[in-house]
């Protein structure tokens, strides 16, 4: 953390000396030979697909080399060395300190969450993880859900991020937090008496949300259409009640399990973030047919033959290449993406080259190094981009003015009011994540009168627009959280802001990867002008400095063309 | 205006159910046959509003309004007395059991989450008998509400004994008339994604699945925006986040929040200033307001925060005084469950309706729709905690709305504010062991002033699943098919509302499918 600050700070001195640079070419035809690669605008174009938000030193690192080798050098980042169970875990011991009844609460998953999110050197690890988070979605919004379990399924998903899908589907599947979710943990079989059925829960919402969605898709991830062009259902209501008996039988982990513990007795201290474990007597052996599989009834109990079976299935359905990377494509780089960029990355998705499939490193590489993502005039286009996540806008603004928290525990506490961000981590109000891929907004809006998708606008209404431009004021003047725990540091703006060319440029370079328009650069410079400087008076000018950079980073931040990523 | 009896009106329902796969000429001539020379739009003159309480996750209705004659009970029980943390409710009259004793009705131990400690369901006489179906073997029906539930039926002033409050039996989304042979032969056009949550939310709010742009709601408003004038922005209004229930082809959702509006702190306002500079705030105002961006996000983002601006203030002004000020809070009420005293999420949003109803005359609005909306009810396990917590609230919250209605500065606006509940879908009959799954057909609760209210309207179904012996010809599986269509609800609404049946057959283009276009639960 020291270390990474103190990188910070010398490559700001250095652009500093350099001039502060081109507001979008990078290369300004002064000044030494322009380092071979990316130019500033494309390492922070990079970095806004690819990161919790551009910095001076990762708009560095990305130039230093190729957008290629950046990408395989964060693939093999390995995430922070504290993970957040550890973090909870001391967390709770020093709470217990003063309190021996104290437990953890959302607040101190966050904690961590945004320690991570800030200042993780992983940082395109962490914003896959993010991904993952909205795609096999547990909330902290309801209380099955359990902190601690919250973090060691965090961990997971941070440590699977460039593994297989099959791999982290399984893990998903075996994780107690979802299995509490999703409802199956402690799922039994159907009664002799045909009765009671299995919980279907995990069953539909695995098919559908996380492997093969509604309706049967071409590699391009359009759906297949019968002869009237009505969309062909990828599955049925026999393939949920097929699937749900693979979903018997597992329950909490317990080195003696029992009756009980299959119920939720006798509960282990780790039973929570350790992997469910199989209870042969309550796992369903009739006959389990699904989406073409068929296991046929057994008089011996399989669990885990059954479950590979099933997640086998799931992973190599020709649905899940184009479902996943579609999905994946929209949460780091455009909300409508061309059929053809969707081929492109499923078919890394089905086969990284090396015959692997579900290859996430590959997939994600393929998604980024994408020319639908790389190239500046496709970004042109009105329709490309998305709407910025409400909380990578404060990632954003917390890593390019050197958020830091006064307490060292990134006390943030949740932005989820609709006065706040209108969004937390962990937090979607149901396994449907915050928003829906699918979501158009209404026919009077410009995007929904040409029926295009905008994920993020579904949590956007006029109660959160207001909230999010106060919440950043606030943030810029004081702080956010606990005590304004976590503060902005604008000191290496306020040393430029007598020099308002350079001062836009540079929130053009952190904020806006080099796309402000004339209109916004005439309104920061106005802005900033609008503060008079006095020649004389050193205490009114230092004021009226923090004033201008504290002003011109609001708008900024606010602006309607900040708030699109393209 | 005539009352005519639900049983007329479900045996004409029947005719037209048979005669509509004989294709769409039949209902057309039919409905013209009907309703005669009703066409002509009724002018509307007074206020009057809609409110949606959406149930998301999709509600238990078999929990919530019960047959109670032998046969139907039995079934009920015989499907849900079953599991490690049975969900069958205990029968009408069964008093509350304490913690720690054995049920007389079960022989289990009573916990404070079991249904034995809740005491039996709540008996509801509906002022009509609704018909014995075709496989229930009894001479006459009776209903009951959740036992959690008495604040709507309790006392000779609750919503029920007042007759302001009804019960719509069986209604899910529904293109055509449906058999429960139709339903498993896939032989009629059905709703796409049934039992998909996203989908079905997105169907009954608009008749389309998720990616819909337009709702019901919203293409009412669009009808009445003209009348609302200045204030045509609050003609739909949600105090539960973005809903395309209330989207229109002109009419645009506005988020309205349960305190003050939020004001954008520098809001153009003359004299405003940003870190003590007027030209910064005015900069700033005219920045996050930009529709004149490139990008198309830009601009949608931009008109939103206009939005916001342009009309927080009024809004807050007329909501901090006259009858608006003065609308009594919700109290907090008590889970069932846990005995947990706390704020209701959703007597906290109609509080806020009750206050937009109160500022109606302010603000110069006579038609408005509201959205309003509590979730949790996916009860896939934890059902008996769960549920009975949410049936609470729910009847709590109606309950606190009616009340304010009564008295909104001097005036009882009741018999103005019709409000009604939808859920994605209701639950499978059978229990997976302590919770349900995703099903179709539900029952829905309506509730105001002008509803013909201490009534069951619509066909309330056989229950039970199939036996050697027993074929509910209700149920396919353990999912109810529909009787009545979302969208004949949303039609019976919009004729009190003030809307022409021409509109109502554009807003719901199935609704020609369909013999009755209103199913008579307005006065």
């Amino acid at each position: 953390m020291a270390r990474r600050i103190s990188i910070l700070i010398l490559a700001c001195l250095f652009l500093a000396a350099c001039g502060g640079g081109g507001s979008g070419g990078g290369s300004t035809g002064t000044g030494p030979a322009p380092i071979p690669g990316p130019t500033e605008a494309e390492a922070g174009r990079l970095l806004a697909q690819g990161t919790f938000g551009a910095t001076e030193a990762g708009i560095e690192a990305v130039r230093a080399g190729t957008t290629e080798s950046w990408i395989r050098a964060q693939i093999n980042t390995p995430p922070p060395s504290v993970s957040h169970q550890a973090y909870l875990d001391a967390r709770l011991a020093e709470l217990r300190v003063t309190s021996p009844n104290a437990t953890l609460s959302y607040d101190h998953f966050i904690e961590s969450w945004w320690l991570a999110s800030v200042t993780g050197p992983d940082q395109l690890r962490e914003r896959v993880a993010f991904v993952y988070s909205q795609i096999f979605v547990i909330s902290l919004a309801s209380d099955v859900v359990d902190p601690r379990g919250a973090g060691a399924y965090y961990d997971m998903l941070t440590a699977n991020a460039f593994g297989n899908y099959r791999d982290l589907l399984e893990k998903v599947t075996l994780n107690p937090m979802m299995g509490r979710y999703l409802t199956y943990l402690g799922n039994m079989k159907e009664d002799a008496a045909g009765t009671r059925t299995p919980d279907e829960n995990y069953a539909r919402e695995v098919m559908q949300l996380m492997t093969l969605g509604l309706y049967q898709l071409n590699l391009d991830g359009t759906p297949k259409t019968d002869i009237s062009g009505k969309p062909l259902a990828a599955y049925t209501s026999a393939d949920i009640s097929g699937l749900a008996k693979v979903f018997t039988g597992w329950s909490w982990y317990s080195p003696a399990p029992s009756t009980s513990t299959f119920f939720g007795g006798n509960p282990d201290p780790d039973s929570k973030v350790r992997q469910m474990i199989f209870y042969p007597q309550y796992h369903s052996t009739s006959q389990k047919a699904f989406l073409g599989a068929t296991l046929p009834a057994s008089a011996t109990v399989d669990g885990p033959g059954d479950l590979k079976i099933a997640l086998d299935t799931l992973f190599n359905h020709p649905n899940t290449g184009p479902f996943v990377s579609r999905q994946l494509i929209q949460r780091l780089v455009t909300s409508n993406p061309s059929p053809a960029y969707v081929q492109r990355v499923a078919g890394v998705f089905n086969n990284n080259g090396a015959g692997v499939r579900g290859d996430m490193g590959a997939v994600v590489t393929a998604i980024l190094m994408d020319p639908e993502a790389r190239n500046a005039t496709a970004a042109d286009d009105p329709a490309y981009g998305k709407l910025r996540e409400p909380v990578i806008r404060m990632t954003h603004m917390m890593r390019a003015f050197q958020g830091s928290s006064l307490s060292g525990k990134w006390q943030v506490r949740t932005t989820g009011a609709n006065t706040s961000l209108g969004q937390a981590p962990l937090l979607a109000s149901s396994v449907f994540n915050f928003w829906r891929p699918g979501y158009v907004p209404p026919a009077t809006t410009v995007l929904g009168s040409r029926n295009l998708a905008a994920p993020e606008f579904q949590i956007v209404n006029e109660v959160t627009n207001a909230g999010y431009v106060n919440v950043i004021e606030q943030t810029i003047s004081s702080g956010i959280g606990t005590g304004n725990d976590v503060r902005l540091s604008l000191s290496n703006e306020v040393l430029i802001a007598d020099k308002p060319d350079q001062l836009a440029d540079r929130l053009d370079r952190l904020l806006m990867a080099g796309q402000m328009s004339g209109t916004l650069r005439k309104r920061v410079l106005d802005t900033l002008n609008a503060y008079a400087i006095s020649p004389t008076d050193l205490t009114q000018a230092n004021q009226a400095k923090t004033n201008r950079v504290k002003a011109a980073v609001l708008l900024v931040m606010t602006s309607p063309e900040y708030l699109v990523q393209r | 205006m005539t009352r005519y009896s639900p049983a007329t009106r479900r045996h004409l329902l029947k005719m037209m159910a048979a005669a509509a796969p004989l294709g769409v000429a039949a209902p057309f001539a039919l409905q013209m046959a009907t309703l005669g020379s009703a066409a002509a739009q009724t002018v509307p003159t007074s206020y009057k509003a809609l409110v949606c309480i959406f149930l998301f996750g999709g509600n238990d209705s078999n929990n919530m309004v019960l047959a109670t004659d032998s046969d139907s009970w039995s079934r009920y029980f015989a499907a849900r007395n079953t599991g490690n943390d049975p969900i069958a409710l205990m029968p009408p009259g069964t008093a509350p059991a304490a913690v720690g004793s054995v049920s007389p009705v079960t022989a289990r131990t009573v916990t404070r989450s079991t249904p034995e400690f809740l005491g039996g369901v709540l008996p509801i006489t509906p002022l009509t008998p609704n018909p014995v179906p075709a496989g229930t073997n009894a001479s006459s029906r009776s209903f009951a509400l959740h036992p959690a539930m008495s604040p709507l039926v309790q006392g000779a002033a609750s919503p029920w004994n007042a007759g302001r409050l009804a019960v719509l039996a069986n209604v899910g989304p529904l293109i055509v008339p449906t058999t429960k042979a139709q339903y498993s032969n896939r032989s009629v056009s059905l709703p796409p994604n049934l039992m998909s949550h996203n989908d079905q939310v997105s169907i009954w709010q608009s008749g389309a699945a998720e990616g819909a742009k337009r709702g019901w709601g919203g293409l009412m408003a669009d009808t009445m925006l003209a009348q609302n004038g200045s204030s045509a922005v609050f003609t739909a209004v949600s105090a539960n986040g973005n809903a395309v229930f209330l989207a229109g082809n002109t009419a645009v959702q506005y988020q309205i929040n349960t305190s003050a509006q939020p004001a954008v702190l520098p809001n153009a306002a003359s004299g405003s200033t940003l870190y003590g500079s007027q030209t910064a705030a005015l900069t700033l105002a005219e920045s996050i307001r930009d529709v004149s961006g490139t990008s198309l996000f830009a601009q949608d983002h931009g008109a939103m925060t206009r939005r916001a601006m342009d009309s927080a203030q009024a809004l807050n002004t007329a909501f901090a005084s006259g009858p608006a000020a003065s609308i009594s809070a919700p109290t907090n009420y008590t889970n069932p469950v846990t005995g947990v005293v706390e704020a209701n999420t959703l007597a906290t949003q109609l509080n806020t309706v009750a206050r937009s109803v109160a500022a109606a005359t302010a603000l110069g609005v006579t038609r408005q729709v509201f959205f309003v909306g509590l979730g949790g009810f996916d009860t896939h396990d934890n059902q008996n905690t769960t549920h009975t917590n949410l049936m609470a609230k729910l009847a709590h919250a109606m309950a606190y709305f009616d009340g304010v209605l009564g008295n909104i500065g001097g005036l009882n606006m009741r018999g103005s504010v019709t409000t009604f509940t939808m859920s994605d879908f209701s639950r499978t009959f059978t229990s997976n062991g302590d919770g349900t799954d995703h099903a179709w057909g539900g029952h829905q609760l309506i509730m105001g002033g002008a509803v013909r209210g201490r009534d069951v309207f619509g066909q309330f179904p056989t229950v039970g699943v199939d036996r050697a012996g027993f074929s509910n010809p209700d149920m396919s599986g353990n999912i109810l098919v529909p009787t009545t269509s979302v969208y004949q609800v949303g039609s019976t609404l919009g004729k009190w509302f003030g809307l022409a049946d021409s509109q109502l057959l554009t807003i719901f283009p199935n609704l020609g499918n369909f013999s009755r276009r209103d199913l008579g639960f307005m006065v």
